[in-house]
């Protein structure tokens, strides 16, 4: 099997020490709608992710996966609990998180290399302009779209979208990645590139940061996370919280025959499918109550 | 068209649409040679004799040049260039043929092409005053416009609060015809100019605040959480975030706002003014000059396109980022 060979640039030595910080989310819960019609979307989670842990979120689609990330970022106060990053109260937005999104982290009417640059401008992690250019320029080099930097996002395809999305987080240097189902809307093999080149990036230098992975996909959880949480929806908890034992650095084929990551994956699926096949009996018992 | 594009590739395509084009050119010119020869070799039709009919031949020789520019300089988009200049070189021709050499409609009221071109020549000075004014008011109003309604639009759409209040009344107003301010403006500002530009910028400022406002309140939400990551102060999320976000929808705003705001200047000029294009063509409509009438609509019709394409090209310009606006249209690059 060949590896893909990715460009060594010691990316995350660009800010002298390398800071992370620890992610404690604390009972949770966040309730939307008019009075009396209120909607509970999360109800009572807490997760603790320690300094450098790589944490994956799974669960079926509507569970509040992406709401919990909105919630940790501080886009969105949550109806009770608090978000501790490194023991201090979340209380709005910040560059101290990188988030990035499905296929919206970019502005469209910046080039990839204005993006960049605006990003870092904005973190505050560099002073001079040229500074800034310089940095942008290698961290779009290291995610191989130095020759593309000139473009316009809507010109590229979604696999390099993401990259320049990776690049931008990276070299905003925050203390914590937040991840929105960041390659859910590629195909296979860009996939496989993007989880590469994510745990490539995220191995490099001494100390790992600290990720929150929202996913649908077992395989990627399985190969990118230290921990898994699993997600159930109506109200939005916390199932379980499982730990994956695979040592790293994690090849494909041979998880794919490690009887231990069929185990698990098994056992995550049947969590997955049994919320599903139970969701959809209570949806069709609410309609023959209509009927 | 598309069976060609189709076929583009092979070199039998490639021979076959150049041959397909070269003909459609050929016709073009076919066709304004024969509105030449008809001008010039046959006898006019006695109700329409005109004395001179230089300026009408030379617009004939002006369009062949300007086609064959066109024909030299733009190789894409050849197929609508051309079906334009066959239009225009058909209706100079059937006019000519028709009202010129057999004078089938009243030829008081429908003058031959010949005498309607000489009065570019004989009133050059007037037309271009004309212009002149016009442009100035239009151009000032306009822009007070857009320099009143995008910063209070971006504003107002951020704000939750000020949407409330605005959009509705903006909806509201916007469609009312700036014209009925018209008796009040004339009272009570100085002079036509002043009143008109007054017109222009309170006919304009609507749609643009509406489509201001709408840009900033439909953005991506998604993309404005990007951007609060990036803990922007107001300004920088307004001037960085929100006016790119909102710029098609304004453009769009701006686009009808330019539309009234021209009707709305022919309008009061048609009232109370003493020079500019609509002032030009009820002045000589009082006296039944159909020539001068006619012309100066001609004249008309050339600024708004120029007007026009400057527009489109300012707006291909700022949005050469956009989908659909842009150069691009999907994904060019890959890999």
């Amino acid at each position: 099997m060949t590896r893909i060979k990715f460009p060594s640039g010691m990316a995350l030595n660009f800010y002298g020490g390398i800071k992370t910080a620890t992610i404690d989310l604390k009972s949770i819960s966040l309730s939307y709608g008019n009075k009396g019609t209120s909607h509970k979307a999360l109800s009572d989670v807490n997760l603790s992710i320690g300094n450098g842990e790589f944490i994956s979120l799974i669960g079926p689609s509507g569970c509040g996966k992406s709401t919990i990330i909105d919630i940790t970022s501080g886009l969105r106060p949550p109806s009770e609990g608090v978000i501790l990053l490194d023991g201090a109260q979340v209380k709005g937005p910040g560059t101290d998180c990188g988030t990035v999104f499905q296929d919206y982290s970019l502005f469209p009417w910046m080039t990839t290399f204005e993006n960049v640059c605006f990003a870092i401008e904005h973190s505050k992690k560099a002073g001079t302009h040229k500074d800034i250019e310089k940095m942008a320029q290698k961290f779009l080099d290291l995610v191989g779209l130095g020759k593309f930097k000139d473009v316009y996002p809507n010109t590229l395809s979604g696999g390099m979208r993401q990259r320049a999305s990776i690049a931008r987080i990276f070299s905003m240097g925050p203390k914590v990645f937040l991840m929105d189902e960041p390659f859910g809307a590629l195909d296979s093999l860009n996939r496989i590139y993007m989880q590469d080149l994510l745990l490539h990036l995220w191995s490099e230098g001494d100390q790992r940061k600290t990720v929150l992975f929202v996913t649908h996909d077992v395989d990627e959880a399985l190969l990118l996370s230290d921990r898994i949480a699993i997600m159930t929806p109506s109200p939005g908890s916390i199932k379980e919280v499982v730990e994956v034992p695979f040592s790293r650095p994690r090849h494909r084929k041979d998880l794919s025959i490690d009887p231990n990551y069929l185990a698990l994956k098994s056992h995550l699926l049947s969590i997955l499918y049994g919320e599903m096949v139970e969701e959809i009996e209570k949806q069709e018992k609410e309609l023959e109550g209509f009927v | 068209m598309s069976e060609n594009s189709f076929r583009v590739g092979t070199v039998t395509g490639r021979i076959s649409m150049i041959s397909k084009n070269s003909l459609r050119a050929g016709t073009v010119f076919a066709i304004l040679l024969a509105t030449l020869i008809l001008t010039v070799a046959f006898p006019d039709s006695p109700e329409q004799m005109v004395n001179d009919n230089s300026v009408f031949v030379a617009f004939i020789f002006l369009l062949m040049i300007a086609y064959g520019a066109k024909l030299y300089l733009n190789h894409e988009k050849i197929v609508s260039t051309t079906d334009i200049f066959l239009i225009i070189s058909l209706g100079l021709f059937l006019w000519e043929l028709l009202l010129g050499k057999f004078a089938l409609l009243d030829s008081f009221i429908f003058p031959a092409p010949a005498k309607v071109f000489m009065v570019f020549q004989t009133d050059t000075k007037q037309m271009a005053n004309g212009i002149v004014s016009s442009l100035e008011i239009l151009l000032a109003g306009y822009s007070l416009a857009l320099v009143f309604a995008i910063p209070i639009g971006l504003y107002a759409g951020w704000k939750k609060r000020l949407f409330d209040i605005i959009y509705p009344i903006a909806k509201t107003v916007s469609p009312i015809p700036a014209t009925v301010y018209l008796p009040y403006s004339i009272v009570l500002l100085p002079t036509f100019r002043s009143s008109s530009i007054f017109l222009i910028f309170i006919g304009a400022f609507w749609p643009i605040l509406v489509g201001c406002v709408y840009g900033v309140f439909s953005a991506d939400s998604r993309l404005i959480n990007s951007a609060r990551i990036l803990g922007l102060s107001d300004y920088q999320m307004i001037r960085r975030i929100l006016l790119p976000a909102a710029l098609p929808s304004i453009f769009s705003g701006a686009m009808i706002a330019l539309i009234l705001s021209f009707i709305t200047l022919t309008v009061a000029e048609m009232i109370a003014a003493t020079s500019g294009l609509g002032w030009y063509i009820q002045y000589y409509h009082q006296f039944a000059n159909y020539y001068n009438v006619i012309a100066g609509m001609i004249l008309m019709i050339v600024v708004v396109i120029g007007i026009m394409n400057v527009f489109d090209r300012v707006q291909k310009h700022f949005l050469r980022w956009h989908p659909v606006h842009g150069e691009g249209g999907g994904p060019t690059f890959s890999s």
